[in-house]
């Protein structure tokens, strides 16, 4: 099938909401989703964006059977005010990643989601998603590329070793830890004044 | 505490920044990983395009002051939430520990993580390093790792190479 790979624009942020909602509920945790697409919108079209993020899209004679691309909504072929979205082309997977920083090896970049919409698997548009992300990362000197895993998610899991992912969890035993919501306002609160 | 003084980190920092990154290494024996150098640390914390932000605790009763304890962490995103800060690194001397300082700083991150809208704090923690998990326990943190399942991954750059080439 083919397939093309972009950056995102702001106009994208409707979409990306909308499969940023689908890959929670995959994760069975549709309820802990809080932003909007104004939200996206600010955190990564201002000048100081807080991530980065590429679309892959597929021409429209590949939209799903029923002719729209997600329950009922017909966005196929959109074109935005600005026109950077392409006529012809349907939204149907994306991957968000920010820069971050290992005081062992430097700079590093950070997959924080990849999704395909489930009609649209098995065609190579993850793998295409995730070979972007790999060569922007080397494009800015990244020297790893690192993201986490639901434990029960077998299928990703096998895709993610299969491009040569370490399981640092198991191999090295790295938890992952947070300070949210109310405990971070107690912590807060206590800190030394100016 | 009062002693102490907390501020932050400035480029002529760079070097105490090693030193004590190499110290927080040796502490999770992993000292020979360390293949950053003060250029980098330099170039990437006070360059065009920071990768980091780093607070740094001194005793000033010195002759001259010494830095003794250091915080690096920098901001991400969680589409569910929005942003996060990220405690990256966090390292207190060990000849200083228990006068509060590691507290102290904790608190200073998390107000500037609520003063910036960051709805979270995340950081890594090895199981083995139980002394850090109670730290953080007893100040309310969550280990998601246990209970929500989350498995940390990493990609090394021959890797990364071999999927952007393969992109081509």
């Amino acid at each position: 099938m083919h397939f093309k790979v972009r950056a995102a624009a702001k106009e994208d942020c409707k979409e990306i909401s909308r499969m940023i909602m689908e890959l929670a509920v995959y994760e069975n945790m549709a309820d802990q989703v809080k932003t909007s697409h104004e939200d996206l919108k600010r955190d990564g079209f201002s000048p100081n964006p807080f991530y980065e993020c590429l679309i892959a899209e597929v021409p429209d004679e590949h939209k799903t059977k029923d002719g729209h691309c997600l329950a009922g909504r017909s966005t196929c072929g959109h074109v935005s005010v600005s026109g950077q979205r392409q006529p012809g082309y349907t939204v149907v997977g994306y991957a968000l990643y920010f820069y971050t920083y290992s005081t062992w090896k430097g700079r590093s970049v950070y997959m924080e989601d990849l999704y395909v919409m489930p009609d649209f698997r098995g065609k190579g548009i993850g793998t295409g998603l995730m070979a972007k992300v790999a060569q922007v990362g080397v494009e800015k000197q990244c020297v790893r590329l690192q993201l986490s895993v639901l434990e029960w998610n077998k299928p990703s899991l096998d895709f993610y070793i299969a491009k040569g992912a370490e399981d640092l969890t198991a191999k090295e035993g790295w938890h992952f830890l947070r300070f949210h919501g109310q405990t971070l306002d107690t912590l807060a609160k206590e800190a030394p004044k100016d | 505490m009062d002693r102490f003084k907390l501020r932050k980190a400035e480029p002529k920092d760079v070097p105490d920044l090693l030193r004590l990154i190499k110290e927080l290494a040796k502490y999770e024996d992993m000292e020979d990983q360390v293949i950053l150098t003060e250029k980098d640390l330099l170039e990437d914390g006070f360059g065009d395009h920071p990768f980091y932000h780093c607070l740094v605790a001194e005793d000033p009763s010195e002759q001259s002051p010494v830095v003794i304890g250091f915080a690096m962490y920098y901001f991400t995103y969680d589409p569910w939430i929005g942003k996060l800060l990220y405690l990256e690194d966090f390292f207190v001397m060990k000849e200083y520990r228990g006068f509060g300082i590691g507290s102290e700083i904790l608190k200073l991150l998390s107000h500037m993580a609520v003063k910036s809208r960051c709805s979270s704090m995340h950081f890594i923690v090895a199981e083995g390093n139980q002394a850090s998990i109670e730290f953080y326990k007893r100040r309310g943190a969550a280990d998601l790792s246990l209970e929500e399942g989350w498995r940390l991954f990493k990609i090394d750059k021959s890797s990364l190479l071999k999927m952007s080439s393969a992109e081509e």
